[in-house]
């Protein structure tokens, strides 16, 4: 994924994800860039497995 | 100190390595495609961990190179030899304390004069360089032409194209790794006068060194406190006569040696990429370059970011979302369809008055919980986190941080604090949060308390937009009065707290044109994330005020209020929005939608109540972050400092707006 702040691009698993501090309760849907520390959101398994139809397609 | 042994310290862990295979580390700015190399490279088998000491990761694989093994290190970004954050100083630490066989240089085919700066830095300090000028195809596709071959031949040392990301280039990168010999190199000279002074300083140090003496000597120069203590164990009784030659030299004749140093190494690497790269006469900068370069001026930037303001912020989110989105849901669904209906279903439902209350009275989970939530607050958020994705997907965050650096600095802050202040317009806890990421605990605290005092989160700014808008002049005076209490505040904060501002560098990415697909995904994900996070904790905060209601502790708590009320000129009904926004910010802007709505607040009690709510103190997630990042005594201090400053100014605007009748 591409950081929306500093442009860095690093794997999903890279991301600095559910660090848990916020006190929200359940799943975090924000992946921290590794470089900057900016919060990018995650995209939804949903949009993931569309967006990979649409390539098998192409 | 960890940091530089001794050359022959380094060379026995050098030969035991190449007993075992080879060291190679990647080195280069951020962004340049370093992990790309790395994954290509180590494939699936890679450790990541804290570099010793810090908390900086470092990334750790293993290659088979021809049967020839070897362990690939990713070190963090790093701009120059001379570190300036904790990244650049592990990264150097890399480079010296584990003394690889191979140094890979990765940089951008895109900014090769500017990256080669650093090239030169390894190089001079007798590093094994091989340098990868990676996304090629990139800068092919913009016309760029280089001379690969002549770039070798200038350098002295290998140099690969690649285009990694496409998988370009590796084959040659792996062959070179194999067959890499630490081989003669350019030497590149600076001034006549500069390099007096340089081999004067190398002329005493009789140490061993990692680095080339040279190297040991400009870094020296430039006051490198770590080299220094290096220097100092290493050389012992004649490290007075190198410190007195090194201050001696590096300030006879100029006003500054890192200008100096900078601008003589700018003028070699001019003069290496001359005849290497060819950038085609007929190429004009593309719109995104040209709005990148208006985004960061002054001149230019301000006014821009003044029409993003108005455009994004009052027009889209106030007037749309707050505006007519808000009315469309609350009035036009919730007051005059969906709350009638539930109330009935409820009363035919439960019998008992007070269970009714909770789902659907003046503080019921239904009609006001739920309908603040979806009637008011979402779409707010809505609009802001559209027009957020928007702006996100551009680049212009970076900007924005590179044009307000020069601002920041007179609060103690700078450019890097753009990310907190600007996630607090999304929500101050998550921003508050985020704070960790400065430089300094100096930084941090002033930006936690500027976010605590004069961020107003996404709702809290839309109802306010869309609220105040409809009095003329109220929007302005709010405007006045938040920005200059942030100036005064963080004026004051950096003139009180002891410490220096830190440098600010930043890596722009390209500006570029927002894609659909990436802001809807961005604004549905932030969406359904905020959503979650409220709708509990409004629903908590109506079952607490609806328990307070009935034990009259609700009414106690109001009329605690009520003086204070009184003496910033508000009604006693505006102490339950106050209540409110200490559960959650919004909510309380949303209890003033009430107010407003219910024609209980004149245009000055609107803009005073507006004004001390959103300096009020921080809601009860954002002060329980502060407690986590900062601690009791910070938190503690900063939420009485806000509560009292904020009631303070309303008292103060009340009485000024009172005495000069602008409202």
């Amino acid at each position: 994924m591409k950081c929306g702040y500093c442009g860095y691009e690093f794997p999903e698993e890279e991301g600095i994800r559910g660090c848990g501090r916020c006190g929200m309760p359940g799943r975090c849907h924000m992946v921290r860039c590794p470089r900057c520390f900016y919060e990018n959101p995650l995209e939804p398994a949903m949009i993931k497995k569309l967006k990979k139809l649409i390539e098998k397609k192409s | 100190m960890a940091l530089f042994r001794k050359n022959s310290q380094s060379l026995s862990s050098s030969h035991s390595t190449q007993a075992k295979g080879k060291k190679v580390a990647l080195v280069g700015n951020p962004n340049v495609g370093k992990s790309v190399l790395f994954n290509a490279l180590t494939g699936a088998y890679v450790t990541v961990s804290n570099y010793p000491g810090t908390s900086v990761e470092v990334a750790r694989g293993n290659a088979v190179i021809d049967g020839c093994h070897c362990e690939i290190i990713d070190t963090p970004g790093m701009y120059s030899l001379l570190p300036i954050t904790e990244e650049e100083r592990v990264a150097r630490e890399i480079l010296l304390n584990e003394s690889p066989d191979v140094v890979i240089h990765v940089l951008d085919a895109r900014n090769l004069e500017r990256m080669l700066t650093m090239t030169l830095q390894l190089v001079e300090a007798g590093l094994p360089v091989l340098l990868v000028v990676n996304i090629m195809d990139e800068a092919e596709r913009m016309g760029l032409v280089i001379d690969i071959p002549l770039l070798r031949e200038k350098l002295g040392i290998p140099v690969v194209a690649a285009a990694t990301a496409k998988k370009r280039g590796l084959a040659e990168i792996r062959a070179q790794i194999k067959a890499y010999d630490r081989q003669s190199h350019a030497v590149f000279g600076y001034n006549r006068r500069l390099e007096k002074d340089i081999e004067e300083v190398a002329g005493l140090l009789r140490g061993e060194y990692t680095l080339s003496r040279k190297t040991v000597a400009l870094l020296l120069m430039q006051r490198d406190e770590e080299v220094a203590a290096l220097v100092h164990a290493s050389e012992k009784e004649r490290y007075e006569a190198v410190v007195a030659l090194v201050k001696d030299k590096s300030f006879a004749h100029r006003e500054s040696f890192h200008l100096d140093l900078s601008l003589e190494r700018k003028a070699i690497v001019k003069r290496l990429v001359e005849g290497v790269m060819t950038v085609p006469a007929q190429r004009r900068a593309t719109f995104g370059e040209r709005l990148s370069r208006w985004a960061v001026r002054p001149l230019t930037g301000v006014p821009l970011l003044l029409v993003v303001l108005y455009f994004g912020l009052y027009k889209f989110v106030g007037d749309f979302g707050a505006g007519t989105l808000v009315d469309f849901l609350e009035k036009g669904i919730f007051e005059e369809h969906f709350n009638p209906w539930i109330t009935g279903v409820v009363h035919a439902v439960i019998p008992w008055e007070t269970i009714r209350e909770l789902f659907t009275g003046e503080y019921g989970v239904i009609t006001l919980g739920f309908r603040y939530a979806v009637g008011i607050i979402l779409p707010i958020v809505a609009t802001f986190f559209l027009f957020f994705s928007l702006l996100e997907d551009s680049g212009y965050f970076p900007r924005l941080a590179l044009l307000v650096d020069r601002i920041f600095k007179y609060f103690g802050l700078t450019g890097r604090a753009v990310i907190p202040m600007v996630l607090g317009f999304g929500c101050d806890t998550m921003a508050t949060m985020v704070t960790r990421t400065l430089e300094t605990v100096r930084e941090r605290i002033i930006a936690t308390l500027l976010l605590a005092l004069a961020i107003p989160c996404s709702a809290q700014l839309g109802v306010i937009l869309a609220l105040l808008s409809k009095a003329p002049g109220a929007l302005l005076v709010w405007t006045v009065c938040l920005l200059l209490i942030f100036v005064v505040i963080g004026f004051l904060a950096a003139r009180l707290m002891p410490g220096e501002t830190p440098m600010f560098y930043m890596e722009l990415p390209p500006m570029r044109l927002p894609q659909l697909s990436n802001i809807l995904t961005k604004t549905y994900t932030r969406m359904q994330w905020y959503f979650m996070e409220i709708l509990p904790l409004f629903i908590l905060a109506s079952v607490l005020l609806w328990l307070g209601k009935i034990t009259h502790f609700f009414t106690t708590l109001v009329d605690w209020m009520t003086p204070v009320m009184a003496a910033i000129g508000l009604p006693r009904e505006t102490a339950v929005a106050f209540i409110f926004g200490f559960f959650r910010r919004d909510y309380g802007a949303a209890g003033l939608y009430d107010l407003q709505t219910k024609g209980l607040l004149n245009p000055r009690q609107l803009t005073v109540a507006a004004v001390t709510l959103t300096l009020f103190i921080p809601c009860v997630a954002q002060f329980l972050i502060m407690k986590k990042e900062r601690g009791w005594k910070v938190s503690l201090s900063i939420g009485l400092f806000v509560s009292l400053l904020a009631f303070g100014c309303g008292w103060g605007l009340n009485r000024l707006l009172l005495a000069t009748g602008i409202l």
